[in-house]
C-alpha cells in the first residue's frame, strides 16, 4: 500500500506559523477591522458552499418525505394485505397531495401576509440551522445578491421569526427571537406598554422593562412597537403567560410564548424596509378651518 | 492531502453540520464536526495540518452561524495545533484514548468560546457547562472515536502515524 507523507515541508511550516502569529497579532490589535475583512472575504466562499448546502437540504427533504411515506405504507400493509397495492398507491398519492396542499396553504398565507403588511419583503426558504451550539439561528437560501442585509427583520404570517445577523452572497443567518442575545422593541397590544423582547435560555422569550404600574396580564398579546429595528409596527411576537416583579426592581417582566416556532419554520419573509410612518404621516395632514 | 481534497471535505462539512446533524440533536446539542475534524487532522497530520484545518474550518463554519469568526477560527485553530502536538508526543494511540483526548479538547474549546462570548445574565458558567460544553464534549468524543475506529479498522493508521513520527 502506498503511504502518504503528511509532513509539510520545513518552509511551509514556517510560513504557516508566521501566518498564525500575524493573525494572532492582528486579532489583538485590530479585531473589528479583521472581523470585517474575514466577513467580506467569506462572502464568495459562502456562495460556493451554499450550492452543496442547498443540494443536501433538497435531498434531506426528499428522504424525509420518502421515509414518512414508507412508514405509512407499512401500516397499511399490516391492516389489509389484499388491498395493499391499491392502498400503497392511494396512500402515497394522498401523502403527496397533502404535502402539496400544505405547501400551497403556507405559500398562500405568506402571499396574503406580504400584501397585508404593506412593506417591501422578500420570500426566502430555510435551508439549515446554526453550525454551532451557542446561538439559535436559521440559514436562509437568499443573501446579499437578493438584497438582504444584516439587521433586516424576518417574519411569517404568524409573527416575528428573528433578525438577520450575517449575510454571504447567497445565504443569510437569522438570529431567532428565542435567542437570549436577540432584542426586539415590543409593546403589549392591550395596554400599549412598551418594553424589550429577548430570548431566554430555555427557548422561550420574555418582555423586559414593562412599567411597574402596567395592567398587563397573562393572555395579552405582545407585538412589535416599530420604534427601532427592522420591523413595522404591530407584527405579533408572542402571548404573555406570566408576569414577574423582582424585589426592589423598577420594572415588571413578562414570560412569553412566541407565536412562531423558529425550529420548525420553512418559509419566511424578510422585511426590506419597515417603512415606519412618522407621527405626522400617521395622524394625517391637519385640516384648516374655513372662515365662514 | 492535497488542497483540492481538503477544500472538498470542508465544503461538504458545512451541509453535514447545518442540515443533517440537527436531525440527530441530543438534549438540544449537536456534535461539532469541524472541531472533531481539526482534532483528527492534528493527530494524524501534525501541528501544521491541525492548525490549518482548524483555522479554515472555524472561518467557513462561522459564515453560517452567529458566532464571531475570529473566536471560531482562534478556538478551532488552537485545538488543531494542540491535538497535533499531543499526537506527536503520545507513544501508543488507541480509540478510547483518542475519545478522551477529543472530550478534553472539546470541553476546553467550549469553555474558551463561552469566555469570549458576551453571555447575558441568564447564561452563567454552570448553564454553559450543563447545556453546551459537557454534552457537546461527549458527542464530539463519540463521533471522533467512531471515525477513528472506522479509519483504524479499514486503513493502516498505526503505520501511517509511525511514518509521520519518524
Amino acid at each position: 500500500m502506498r503511504m502518504v507523507n503528511f509532513r509539510a515541508p520545513y518552509n511551509t511550516g514556517r510560513l504557516v506559523i508566521l501566518l498564525a502569529v500575524v493573525l494572532l497579532v492582528g486579532f489583538l490589535l485590530l479585531p473589528a477591522q479583521l472581523q470585517g475583512l474575514f466577513q467580506r472575504a467569506g462572502s464568495p466562499v459562502g456562495w460556493v458552499v451554499s450550492w452543496p448546502l442547498r443540494a443536501v437540504a433538497g435531498v434531506s427533504d426528499g428522504i424525509a418525505d420518502l421515509w414518512a411515506g414508507y412508514v405509512a405504507l407499512r401500516t397499511v400493509e399490516a391492516e389489509n394485505r389484499e388491498l395493499r397495492k391499491e392502498l400503497e398507491y392511494l396512500k402515497g398519492q394522498n401523502s403527496q397531495l397533502r404535502e402539496a396542499a400544505a405547501a400551497t396553504d403556507r405559500l398562500a398565507a405568506l402571499l396574503d401576509f406580504k400584501q397585508q403588511i404593506g412593506v417591501a419583503t422578500i420570500a426566502a426558504q430555510v435551508i439549515g440551522r446554526d453550525t454551532g451550539n451557542w446561538y439559535r439561528t436559521i440559514i436562509l437560501n437568499k443573501g446579499e445578491a437578493d438584497g438582504l442585509r444584516p439587521d433586516m427583520g424576518v417574519v411569517t404570517p404568524a409573527g416575528v421569526v428573528g433578525r438577520i445577523v450575517k449575510t454571504t452572497r447567497a445565504t443569510s443567518v437569522v438570529l431567532l427571537v428565542t435567542d437570549p442575545n436577540n432584542a426586539i422593541a415590543g409593546l403589549v397590544q392591550r395596554t400599549r406598554d412598551e418594553g424589550i423582547v429577548e430570548g431566554t435560555s430555555n427557548g422561550s422569550a420574555r418582555l423586559k422593562y414593562i412599567p411597574m404600574l402596567s395592567d398587563a396580564r397573562p393572555g395579552d398579546r405582545v407585538v412589535t412597537s416599530g420604534l427601532v429595528g427592522g420591523f413595522p409596527k404591530g407584527v405579533a411576537i408572542g402571548t404573555i403567560t406570566a408576569i414577574h416583579k423582582e424585589d426592589g426592581g423598577l420594572f415588571l417582566s413578562a414570560e412569553l410564548v412566541p407565536e412562531v416556532d423558529g425550529e420548525h419554520v420553512e418559509e419566511v419573509l424578510v422585511i426590506q424596509s419597515p417603512a415606519v410612518p412618522s407621527e405626522g404621516e400617521r395622524l394625517g395632514t391637519p385640516k384648516v378651518k374655513s372662515k365662514s | 492531502m492535497n488542497v483540492l481534497v481538503w477544500s472538498a471535505l470542508i465544503v461538504l462539512m458545512v451541509p453535514l453540520q447545518a442540515v443533517l446533524l440537527p436531525y440527530v440533536k441530543i438534549a438540544g446539542v449537536v456534535p461539532d464536526i469541524a472541531l472533531v475534524a481539526a482534532c483528527l487532522a492534528g493527530v494524524l497530520g501534525g501541528e501544521l495540518h491541525g492548525l490549518l484545518a482548524g483555522l479554515t474550518l472555524g472561518w467557513v463554519m462561522s459564515l453560517f452561524s452567529a458566532i464571531d469568526p475570529l473566536v471560531a477560527m482562534g478556538v478551532k485553530g488552537a485545538v488543531g495545533y494542540a491535538a497535533g502536538f499531543a499526537g506527536r508526543h503520545v507513544v501508543y494511540f488507541s480509540w478510547p484514548m483518542l475519545m478522551l483526548g477529543i472530550f478534553f479538547f472539546s470541553c476546553s474549546a467550549g469553555l474558551a468560546t463561552a469566555s469570549s462570548l458576551t453571555l447575558n445574565g441568564q447564561q452563567d458558567l454552570w448553564w454553559t457547562l450543563r447545556t453546551v460544553v459537557l454534552p457537546q464534549g461527549v458527542l464530539d468524543a463519540l463521533v471522533g472515536g467512531a471515525l477513528y475506529w472506522v479509519a483504524w479498522s479499514r486503513f493502516n493508521v498505526e503505520r501511517w502515524m509511525a511514518e509521520y513520527r519518524a
